[in-house]
């Protein structure tokens, strides 16, 4: 793998992207693209056609209509498609009686790379020592590393990775984190699909969000999140009939949670501060909920909407590592 | 092309199905080999007898045609069918994602392997059968004289009997289910058809995959399960072997087309 910064990731453009299974429309008209060089996280609720997109996208999915390119290609149409992209689709893809090291030479001929990057690409996920284990006595994790080393076997300028981190342990995601970041660093163009959003929000540089196969928004993780900064200001006071009469006054919407606790609707920390100060209110607690990517995510999904944010703003520097996270260690 | 059929080749190396079907090929041609020197002789007293007609001598040589035409066709379903039964069909997918290439790889590594069965049942023939049959007075160079006149038909025939399976498992994808329908419907109902055409409307039903196999196969094949030989009116006549060849390249392209069509093609979810 090589280090420091380069320009080998490729672009990926999905256009007019649509999915029909008999009366059902997995994919609709979807629409995005995704940049090099960063880390982009592909969300949606569980059925929302994020894993038939990539899989549209990995030519495993034939599509009603609309293109899915990498590098203005098809992906069956690349020249060496595994060197070009590494893919993470399932935990599951795997004869149970293989030995790991097995699997990923079988990777290596079917994508003509030398057989010993086998050995390579299970030191950087961290399954060195169990190379001659049989793959059906791994754990779901270890699968899920195993994956993605058949996924870095042709050190691609892409990764596109399908809900990564499921059976991962805490130390695994961690890993998993920093080591897409770090591939991002290298300049490789990398999509990931996740409902898990508190992960993904420490991870992505940029977010396209889904919701019943359509795009719901696209862009940098800040501008999806900053357009919604200061939804709900939630108080808990024991003066909560006396704040209720200061909002009312001040002319800002509010809402009764309980006998001490009160949420007001589009204002700031910095509008509401003041205003208690200046009427001595006690407060237990003062909290800005809804301004976070689980916040957005939730809206979009559950259609109440908080407008279109799919305008892309232009990337911002992506940061990473400057090598390659240590793996942590397997537990057997 | 190389490269995807390499993959495919040691896929099938580290299938433990595979091993299981080789490691059978061995005690099935032992026991072709016991067919062919207990129907040799009709001697009293004498169980098995060396064989001396022409057709005995090539029968004996060729008696791994016992295993060829049982294993064979699950050569065939197993290296299609394993890929849906265990879900590496997506990695393979994304590792060639061209997939009449991934298919023509397959046809390839079946055939190898249906190849290697035959050359397996050929060192059980020449390991048991030949000192065997010198054994009980036969002579050894009147059997491999015949090597010329059986090889080429016994692999010929598992070549295609193994592409048999892989289109039937192309097409039908469960595995069990095309075990079932290539050896169920190739031992048992294709007998069965045959005896019924045979007795209700006097006909030769011999274009049937196991018939065709054996007219192939030629003199090899007699006895065993692909049936044909006799002599006078009730006698089952096979297939020329040049016929029992395209019919059973049919019955094998055949469903490898479809199945390439309506289920390899399909959207893998």
């Amino acid at each position: 793998m090589s280090s420091g910064p380069t320009t080998r990731g490729l672009p990926i453009e999905i256009n007019g992207l649509t999915k029909h299974f008999g009366p059902v429309v997995a994919v609709d008209d979807l629409s995005f693209s995704v940049a090099p060089g960063r880390v982009t996280g592909f969300l949606g609720p569980n059925g929302s056609g994020k894993t038939t997109t990539l899989r549209m996208l990995l030519g495993l999915v034939h599509p009603s209509a609309g293109t899915a390119t990498i590098a203005g290609q098809r992906y069956q149409d690349l020249e060496n498609p595994t060197s070009s992209v590494g893919a993470v689709l399932e935990a599951t893809s795997f004869h149970p009686a293989r030995r790991a090291r097995t699997h990923l030479r079988m990777a290596a001929r079917a994508g003509g790379h030398d057989e010993k990057r086998a050995d390579e690409v299970l030191g950087l996920v961290g399954l060195s020592g169990d190379a001659k284990r049989k793959i059906g006595g791994f754990s779901m994790g270890m699968r899920q590393r195993l994956e993605l080393a058949t996924a870095l076997m042709g050190d691609p300028d892409v990764l596109i990775l399908d809900e990564p981190s499921n059976g991962l342990d805490p130390q695994g995601i961690a890993w998993l984190r920093d080591f897409m970041r770090y591939l991002a660093g290298e300049g490789r163009t990398v999509l990931v699909s996740s409902h898990l959003l508190s992960e993904m929000a420490q991870t992505i540089d940029d977010a396209i969000i889904v919701s019943f196969g359509q795009l719901k928004a696209q862009g940098t993780l800040a501008e999806i999140t900053k357009g919604i900064t200061g939804v709900v200001m939630r108080a808990r006071s024991p003066e909560a009939d006396r704040l209720a009469g200061v909002l009312t006054q001040a002319g800002i919407a509010f809402r009764r949670l309980g006998h001490d606790e009160i949420a007001m609707d589009g204002v700031t920390p910095e509008q509401v501060g003041p205003l208690l100060a200046t009427n001595q209110i006690v407060l237990y607690e003062l909290a800005q909920e809804g301004g976070d990517l689980e916040s957005v995510f939730l809206s979009l999904t559950s259609g109440l909407g908080f407008g279109d944010v799919a305008a892309a703003a232009p990337p911002s520097a992506p940061q990473s590592p400057s090598a390659p996270p240590p793996p942590p260690p397997m537990a057997p | 092309m190389i490269n995807s059929l390499r993959a495919e080749l040691l896929k099938m190396r580290t299938m433990p199905g595979v091993w299981v079907t080789f490691g059978l090929a061995f005690p099935l041609t032992v026991l072709g080999i016991l067919i062919v020197l207990a129907s040799a002789g009709g001697f009293p007293g004498h169980t098995f007898y060396y064989v001396s007609s022409l057709s005995q001598r090539r029968r004996l040589l060729g008696a791994g045609f016992f295993g060829i035409e049982v294993l064979a066709p699950i050569i065939g379903v197993l290296c299609i069918t394993s890929e849906y039964r265990q879900k590496t069909i997506t990695t393979s997918l994304v590792l060639v994602p061209i997939r009449s290439r991934v298919l023509l790889s397959k046809v390839i590594a079946t055939a190898l392997w249906s190849i290697y069965i035959a050359l397996l049942g050929l060192v059980a023939v020449a390991a048991i059968a030949l000192p065997w049959n010198a054994a009980l007075g036969g002579v050894t160079s009147q059997v491999t004289d015949q090597i010329g006149a059986v090889i080429p038909g016994l692999l010929a025939s598992a070549v295609l009997l193994g592409l048999f399976g892989l289109g039937f498992g192309t097409l039908v994808k469960n595995q069990v289910a095309a075990i079932l329908l290539t050896i169920g419907g190739t031992l048992i109902l294709e007998g069965i058809l045959i005896a019924l055409a045979k007795a209700i409307f006097h006909y030769d039903l011999n274009w049937l995959p196991n018939g065709a196999g054996a007219a192939l196969a030629g003199d090899i094949a007699r006895g065993f399960g692909g049936g044909g030989g006799g002599n006078g009116p009730n006698a089952f006549r096979l297939l020329t072997w040049w016929q029992g060849g395209l019919v059973l390249l049919a019955w094998g392209v055949g469903p490898l087309v479809l199945g390439y069509f309506t289920t390899f093609r399909r959207d893998v979810t």
